[in-house]
């Protein structure tokens, strides 16, 4: 199945989304996003630490040492308060964009 | 807001901790990523490899993470100026020619706007002073600042609607007797409004009021702050008490501010700064045209609202109308409006843009200098920045370093430039004509500093941007194919080094011919013979107080007594005197009837200079006899109405006729022809130059003293030594005769000479120096450009050597090369500088603006100078072994 790279500025969301469910690592968020979207989605692992350290000093996500699963010192991200009500606000958007996009698709 | 501040400067302080953080998470996520593939079956070494492929640039994700941060300009920044610092060590000789080349233009640039600033722009010690005028008489085409009648004045004062109040003055010196050693000061007599139209209040006292105006009440003097310190001991109890002027008793109300004068120098009859200010109430007499003549300085305020334009036509209809009602004595008179400003800054004003202009040609060519070198620089490593553009650096990222490099530079030049500056306005002050001038406020202060830092970012900036621009848009691929040769970026640095070499070439035989034609003209004039035998000869002035000497025959008696005295003491080998010297400023004109020609009204008469002479005068001074005799014996004891003429009165105005025996009347002691016996023409003289080596003489005629008694004469002893060395001795009889009487103005006829040429020689010498500086560094510019060419080319000459071509073939082509490029901007240079040359129209002296010889004689050493330049990287070339230069790579 062919993989399609994130769309500009979707990263963020997802991003959010993810750590909506539990504090992750780098990895782990990369992996889950794959494996959510039935490995749809790609997401470029070079992005995707600038994204991270850009909403740490939005301050919508905190990082925090911990420890992986395999016992090794791990960098775990989590929501803030603000964070969750940030993925509110870009959920909503989306939600919009996509669905002005499908009507103008079904409708053309 | 706050967090995002606090994270870029934890990341800023903490780089390090930040950095180690980041390398631990990236390498987790790694082998996170690894570990994932070697579970799905591929061996450990193929997981890494691909795990890593995968990720993308490392370093990238590293760069784009920090800029994600957002510490990265300040962070660049200052790598960028670390590795500027590096880059500029690492080259010792091109950073200490670049920072020397910036410091130089810098420093001469702010030095010279420091003196421009206070002389042209600095406020003045009035208030609002660009509201304040002067009003002269003027002479349509021939005096344009001549001083002011007192019924003139008046006559302006009732009529005018655009002066809010006027003021009138004039100076004199007077004797300061009692309290210590008599003195002569420089007093200003001043009508009683004076201190309250300039806006000026006393530091002590109350100053004049309206009341010291009145008759009766005009005994009060102001002191200025200078002389109540240096006389005074600055001592506040001096308010109320009395001072002796010329014997009248005066009470001291007030002592004006600090830094306070009021001079100028085209009405001076003093030709020195005022000491003291006394009130002066128009004497009834001076109401009348027919009792005075034109002697006062006149200022006025605007009226708010009112410009300096309006005035000058309304003045010029006053004039005009008064001229009509009063044509013997106002025919011809105009009126002429000057603001303050304009009239202080005068005479220098055309040579302060000059020097403004010149300096501003230096700092040109330092930064085409400058620019030149940072190119060729750039040329040096362009495989450097090949390479860096390779691997990721963006072409605003090498742009901008370069940038940070220049702007480094000229920050190191201008902090060295600040320092001469600093030192030049010193050396400015210190080579200062005397007089001239107050250059004594110049001072290192903040628009100077502005001046400094803005001149110095804007070179960072202009000579910066050029290599950045071309560097930025080298073709990487070419240039590391090409080894850095004949790559687009080279071309366009060759033609930009030869545009500057072309600019500097151009610029510098600007500013050779303006100061070669300075230096020309300098020569001729201190080469021009005064009339007289200026050496060996002391001045002094003295000053007898008419209340004391009321008479002329006391005058004439004290002056008969004295010169005797002084001639036999030791060492003088005659005395004589006069009542205006050459050199020492204006002197008494006025019109002359030869009683052949017709009765004409006193305006239409023509003008002579009248000087009142003492015995032996023309011998002691060795103006040659032309014709007739000298004063005898006794025409030098009583008036017996005879006169000398010089050569330009006799050519002027009586050419074709024998002038001895011819009788004249001089219009010296009265308005009327009956007033003055006329007086019969002895003797003709030559021509002796009053004001200055470059103002031929004037039509003049001399009385011996009794024809014309002054109260004031300059005494002029001819020595057989130095001298300055007999002024005691001279005192010394000077004041066993009047113990209360004061030799004033001593100075030697070689000093008046040699301040008459100060602010010539002031101008050459400036403009000399950066002519010097231009042509240094224009040398030093072809020199790099040739010289970087021929490094350029080794390999090429070595093939031409190699296939047959003789060194002087070699020799010639490079020297061909520099001589082009030399004389292309030595022709354009000579266009620019016939076209610039006559804003030094009023400066030159016997030469005119495109004097040839002198435009052919920079041209020619410039020429030299450049093929020199040219001639040593030439040379090298044609030292060039063909086997190693073929290796050369």
């Amino acid at each position: 199945m062919p993989r399609i790279d994130l769309p500009q500025g979707t990263l963020d969301l997802l991003i959010l989304r993810t750590l909506a469910l539990e504090p992750q690592h780098g990895w782990a968020i990369s992996e889950r996003i794959q494996q959510i979207s039935s490995d749809v989605l790609r997401v470029q692992q070079g992005s995707l630490y600038p994204a991270l350290h850009r909403l740490e000093r939005r301050g919508w996500i905190k990082a925090r040492w911990g420890t992986s699963e395999n016992n090794r010192r791990a960098k775990y991200y989590e929501l803030t308060k603000t964070g969750r009500r940030q993925l509110e606000v870009e959920k909503d958007a989306w939600d919009k964009l996509t669905a002005a996009v499908a009507q103008v698709l079904g409708t053309a | 807001m706050f967090k995002d501040l606090w994270f870029r400067l934890r990341a800023l302080f903490r780089r390090k901790s930040v950095e180690t953080e980041l390398d631990e998470e990236l390498r987790f996520h790694l082998e996170r990523q690894a570990e994932k593939y070697v579970r799905a079956g591929l061996d450990r070494e193929e997981a890494r490899h691909r795990a890593r492929l995968e990720f993308g640039g490392y370093e990238q994700v590293k760069e784009e993470y920090r800029d994600a941060r957002g510490v990265s300009l300040i962070e660049t920044l200052a790598r960028d100026v670390r590795y500027g610092f590096r880059a500029l060590r690492s080259n010792p000789g091109f950073s200490t020619v670049a920072i020397l080349t910036l410091a130089l233009g810098i420093g001469a640039n702010t030095a010279i706007f420091s003196v421009i600033d206070s002389v042209l722009l600095r406020r003045l010690p009035y208030a609002d002073p660009d509201r304040l005028v002067m009003v002269w008489e003027s002479l349509p085409g021939r005096n344009p600042h001549n001083t002011v009648s007192p019924p003139d004045f008046l006559d302006w004062g009732s009529r005018n609607s655009v002066f809010s109040g006027m003021a009138a003055l004039f100076d004199q010196r007077a004797n300061l007797t009692g309290n210590g050693q008599p003195q002569e000061v420089v007093l200003q007599d001043v009508t009683a409004n004076f201190f309250s139209i300039l806006g000026v209040n006393p530091i002590l006292g109350t100053g004049f009021t309206a009341e010291n105006g009145q008759p009766g009440h005009d005994d009060v003097l102001v002191l200025s702050c200078g002389f109540w310190k240096e006389r005074y001991g600055g001592d506040s109890s001096i308010i109320g008490k009395t001072i002796t002027l010329n014997g009248h008793p005066l009470m001291v109300v007030g002592v004006a501010p600090e830094g306070f004068d009021w001079f100028i120098k085209d009405s001076s009859l003093t030709g020195a700064k005022p000491q003291m200010w006394t009130p002066w109430i128009i004497p009834q007499a001076f109401h009348d045209r027919k009792n005075v003549g034109r002697f006062m300085t006149v200022a006025a305020r605007l009226k708010p609202g009112a410009t300096v334009q309006q005035a000058r036509v309304q003045m010029n209809t006053i004039a005009a109308q008064i001229a009509q009602e009063y044509p013997d004595f106002n025919g011809h008179w105009g009126a002429n409006v000057v603001p303050v400003r304009e009239q202080i800054s005068g005479d220098l004003r055309p040579a302060l843009w000059i020097l403004l202009g010149a300096v501003g040609f230096v700092l040109l060519i330092a930064c085409a200098n400058v620019s030149s070198l940072l190119l060729a620089r750039a040329a040096a490593r362009e495989r450097e920045l090949a390479i860096r553009t390779a691997i990721g650096a963006s072409r605003w990222r090498i742009a901008f370093q370069l940038l940070t490099e220049s702007v480094l530079l000229a920050v190191m030049g201008g902090s060295v430039g600040v320092a001469l500056a600093i030192w030049g306005t010193n050396v400015l002050l210190a080579a200062n004509p005397r007089n001239l001038l107050d250059l004594r406020s110049v001072s290192v202060d903040l628009p100077l500093l502005a001046f400094a830092v803005g001149s110095t970012l804007l070179a960072g900036l202009i000579f910066g941007f050029l290599p950045s621009f071309i560097s930025a848009h080298a073709s990487v691929a070419e240039t590391l194919k090409e080894g850095g040769r004949g790559s687009s970026a080279g071309k366009g640095r060759g033609t930009a080094r030869s545009a500057f070499v072309v600019l500097q070439m151009c610029l510098a035989l600007v500013l050779l011919a303006g100061s070669g034609l300075l230096i020309r003209s300098f020569i001729r004039l201190v080469g021009v013979d005064p009339g007289f035998a200026a050496s060996h000869l002391l001045t002094f002035k003295v000053t007898l107080p008419r209340l004391k000497y009321g008479t002329d025959a006391k005058c004439q008696a004290f002056f008969q007594e004295l010169l005797p005295r002084l001639s036999h003491l030791p060492g003088v080998r005659s005395v004589t005197m006069n009542s205006y010297p050459p050199f020492t400023g204006l002197g008494a004109a006025t019109g002359v009837r030869l009683l052949s020609q017709p009765p004409r009204s006193l305006k239409d008469l023509p003008d002579a200079e009248v000087r009142v002479v003492g015995p032996n005068y023309f011998s002691t001074m060795e103006v040659p006899l032309r014709a007739g005799r000298t004063f005898s014996e006794d025409e030098l004891s009583q008036a017996r109405h005879v006169a000398i003429i010089n050569q330009a009165f006799a050519d002027k105005y009586m050419s074709g006729t024998n002038p001895l025996g011819q009788k004249a009347v001089i219009f010296m002691k009265s308005l009327e022809e009956s007033g003055n016996p006329s007086s019969e023409i002895i003797g003709v003289v030559g021509d002796v130059r009053q004001m200055g080596l470059d103002t031929p003489g004037e039509p003049t005629v001399y009385w011996p003293y009794p024809e014309l008694v002054y109260s004031g004469m300059t005494i002029l002893v001819r020595t057989s030594n130095d001298p300055l060395a007999l002024v005691p001795a001279v005192r010394n009889e000077l004041q066993q005769m009047d113990p209360e009487q004061p030799m004033a103005a001593v100075a030697t006829m070689d000093q008046l000479l040699g301040e008459s040429l100060e602010r010539s020689r002031f101008t050459m010498l400036l403009l000399a120096i950066f002519a010097a500086m231009a042509l240094l560094l224009a040398s030093v510019g072809i020199y790099g450009v040739i010289a970087y060419g021929v490094t350029q080319r080794t390999q090429e000459f070595g093939i031409r050597i190699a296939l047959g071509a003789r060194r002087s073939d070699v020799l010639r082509l490079v020297l061909g090369q520099g001589t082009r490029l030399a004389l292309l901007g030595i022709g354009l240079g000579i266009i620019f500088a016939l076209a610039l040359s006559k804003f030094l129209g009023t400066l030159l002296y016997g030469i005119t603006p495109t004097d040839p010889l002198t435009f052919g004689a920079v041209a020619l050493l410039l020429t030299l100078v450049a093929l020199v330049a040219c001639f040593v990287p030439a040379h090298r070339a044609t030292r060039v072994d063909p086997i190693e230069a073929l290796r050369y790579e």
